[in-house]
C-alpha cells in the first residue's frame, strides 16, 4: 500500500543521504591519513596493533556473510555504537592537532575538523533514522576511551597517528554496514543497488 | 657458506619479495611474490601469514588457483577489517630466505575485475545523432547486497586520435554523449568500489559515428 511505500521511500532516501555523509567520513580519514603518513616514520616506535583499538570489544561481523545475516536494527545500533565511541576521541584529536611535530599540523587540524562535524552531522542523521524506524534509542553500547596520548611530543604524534588509523577502519565499517542497509531499503528501487 | 662447484656457483637462495596482494569482489584475495635468486638450486616457496589478533601461524591454503607465485585466500580464509601479516620463505638445499612481511587489509586492496557487455550505439534525438553506452557490472561484484558499491568511469576516442575524453557515471550503468565526434569511435569502460582501486580499462565497444551538421547545443551529460 502507498503508505508503507512512501514510508520506506523516506527510508531509502535517508538510507542514501546517511551513506554519502558516511562515504566523505571514511574518504576524509583516509586522505587525514595519507596528509600524516607523509612525514611519519614509525620505524623504532612500537608499532600498535589495530586490535589495541578502543573500539575492538565492539564484535563486528568480518565477512560479507556474516554482515548479510545481522538483523536491520542490530547493524544500525551497531553503526551508532561505533560513532558515538569516537566522539570524545575526536575531540582529544581536534585539540592535539595543532600541536603535533609534524608541518603539515595545519592541515591536519583543518581537516581533524572537518572529521568531526561530519561524524557529527551523521549522528544526526542516525538519530532521524532510528526515529523513523521506531526503534529504541537506548540499544547502543558504550566503549571506554583512554584519552592520555604520551607526555613526549613524539610519542603524542604516534598516539595520533595509531588513534587515527583506527579510525580509518572504523568508517569504513559505519560506511559499509550503512550501504548494506541502504540496498536493503532499496528493494523498491533496484536500480539503486 | 658459498661451495663453488666447477662452473656453478650454489648459495641459500636469494630474498623472495611480496609484489602485491589484491581482492576483486571483498570476499577473495590473492597475493603474488617474486622469487629472488634460486642459488642455482631447486627451490620451493612457501607463504605464511599470521592474523592482528592472534600469533598463530597459517601457511597459504592455496598455491595453485591464481597460478604460479601466489597464494589464494578463499571466502572461508578471508577476513575484512583484520591485518594479514604475511611472509614468503624461498628454500633450497643449502638454506632459506625470508621476504620482509608485509601487513594487508583487505578492505584496501579491492580492485574488480572489468564492466562487461560494453555496449555503444548512435542514437538520434531530433535528427542529431548522440552515443548511447551501456555496460554492465562485473560478475562477481556483489552490488545488489550493498556489500560492495561500484562507481564507473568511461572514456571515448575517435580511432584516428591519441586523446581520450573521459567522463564520470558515478553508480549508473549507463551514459549518453552528446555532439560526438563523427567517425570511428571506441568505447572503454572501468569501475573501482567506493573506497578502492580502479579496475582495468574494459575491452573497446567501437561504433561509427554519421556526419551530421552540429547545431548549436551545449554538452550535458545525464
Amino acid at each position: 500500500c502507498v503508505a508503507v511505500s512512501s514510508e520506506a521511500l523516506g527510508m531509502t532516501d535517508l538510507l542514501e543521504r546517511v551513506s554519502q555523509i558516511s562515504d566523505n567520513l571514511h574518504s576524509l580519514s583516509t586522505s587525514l591519513s595519507n596528509d600524516l603518513n607523509t612525514h611519519f616514520h614509525p620505524i623504532g616506535k612500537i608499532m600498535m596493533r589495530p586490535s589495541m583499538c578502543h573500539t575492538s570489544s565492539l564484535q563486528t561481523p568480518t565477512d560479507k556473510d556474516q554482515a548479510l545475516r545481522v538483523p536491520e536494527s542490530e547493524l544500525l545500533s551497531l553503526v551508532r555504537s561505533l560513532l558515538l565511541a569516537w566522539s570524545d576521541p575526536l575531540a582529544v584529536l581536534l585539540t592535539e592537532a595543532p600541536n603535533l611535530v609534524h608541518p603539515e599540523k595545519s592541515l591536519i587540524y583543518s581537516k581533524t575538523k572537518e572529521l568531526q562535524e561530519h561524524s557529527n552531522t551523521l549522528g544526526a542523521g542516525l538519530e532521524h533514522l532510528v526515529h523513523k524506524m521506531g526503534h529504541s534509542s537506548q540499544d547502543i553500547s558504550s566503549v571506554p576511551f583512554n584519552n592520555d596520548l604520551g607526555n613526549d611530543k613524539n610519542s603524542r604524534l604516534t598516539n595520533f597517528h595509531f588513534l587515527l588509523s583506527c579510525f580509518r577502519r572504523d568508517s569504513h565499517k559505519i560506511d559499509s554496514f550503512l550501504k548494506v542497509l541502504r540496498c536493503r531499503a532499496a528493494k523498491l528501487r533496484p536500480e539503486m543497488c | 657458506f658459498t661451495v663453488v662447484t666447477d662452473t656453478v656457483c650454489i648459495t641459500p637462495p636469494g630474498k623472495p619479495k611480496l609484489t602485491s596482494c589484491r581482492s576483486p569482489e571483498k570476499e577473495t584475495f590473492t597475493c603474488w611474490w617474486q622469487p629472488g635468486y634460486d642459488g642455482g638450486l631447486p627451490t620451493t616457496y612457501a607463504l605464511y601469514y599470521s592474523l592482528e589478533n592472534s600469533a598463530t601461524v597459517y601457511e597459504c591454503p592455496d598455491y595453485r588457483t591464481a597460478g604460479n607465485n601466489s597464494c589464494f585466500f578463499n571466502k572461508n580464509d578471508t577476513n575484512i577489517w583484520v591485518n594479514y601479516n604475511i611472509t614468503v620463505v624461498a628454500t633450497n638445499r643449502l638454506g632459506s630466505s625470508y621476504s620482509d612481511p608485509v601487513d594487508v587489509d583487505v578492505v584496501y586492496i579491492v580492485q574488480p575485475y572489468t564492466p562487461e557487455n560494453v555496449t555503444v550505439l548512435v542514437k538520434e534525438d531530433e535528427q542529431v545523432p548522440y552515443l548511447r553506452v551501456s555496460w554492465e557490472k562485473p560478475r562477481n561484484a556483489d552490488t545488489g547486497s550493498g556489500w560492495i558499491t561500484l562507481v564507473y568511469q568511461l572514456r571515448v576516442k575517435l580511432k584516428s586520435q591519441d586523446e581520450w575524453e573521459e567522463h564520470d557515471a558515478r553508480q549508473q550503468k549507463s551514459f549518453n554523449i552528446f555532439s560526438p565526434h563523427s567517425g570511428g569511435t571506441m568505447v572503454q569502460v572501468r569501475c573501482k568500489p567506493d573506497h578502492g582501486l580502479w579496475s582495468e580499462w574494459s575491452a573497446t565497444a567501437y561504433v561509427q559515428v554519421p556526419d551530421y551538421i552540429p547545431r548549436e547545443r551545449s554538452m550535458w551529460i545525464v
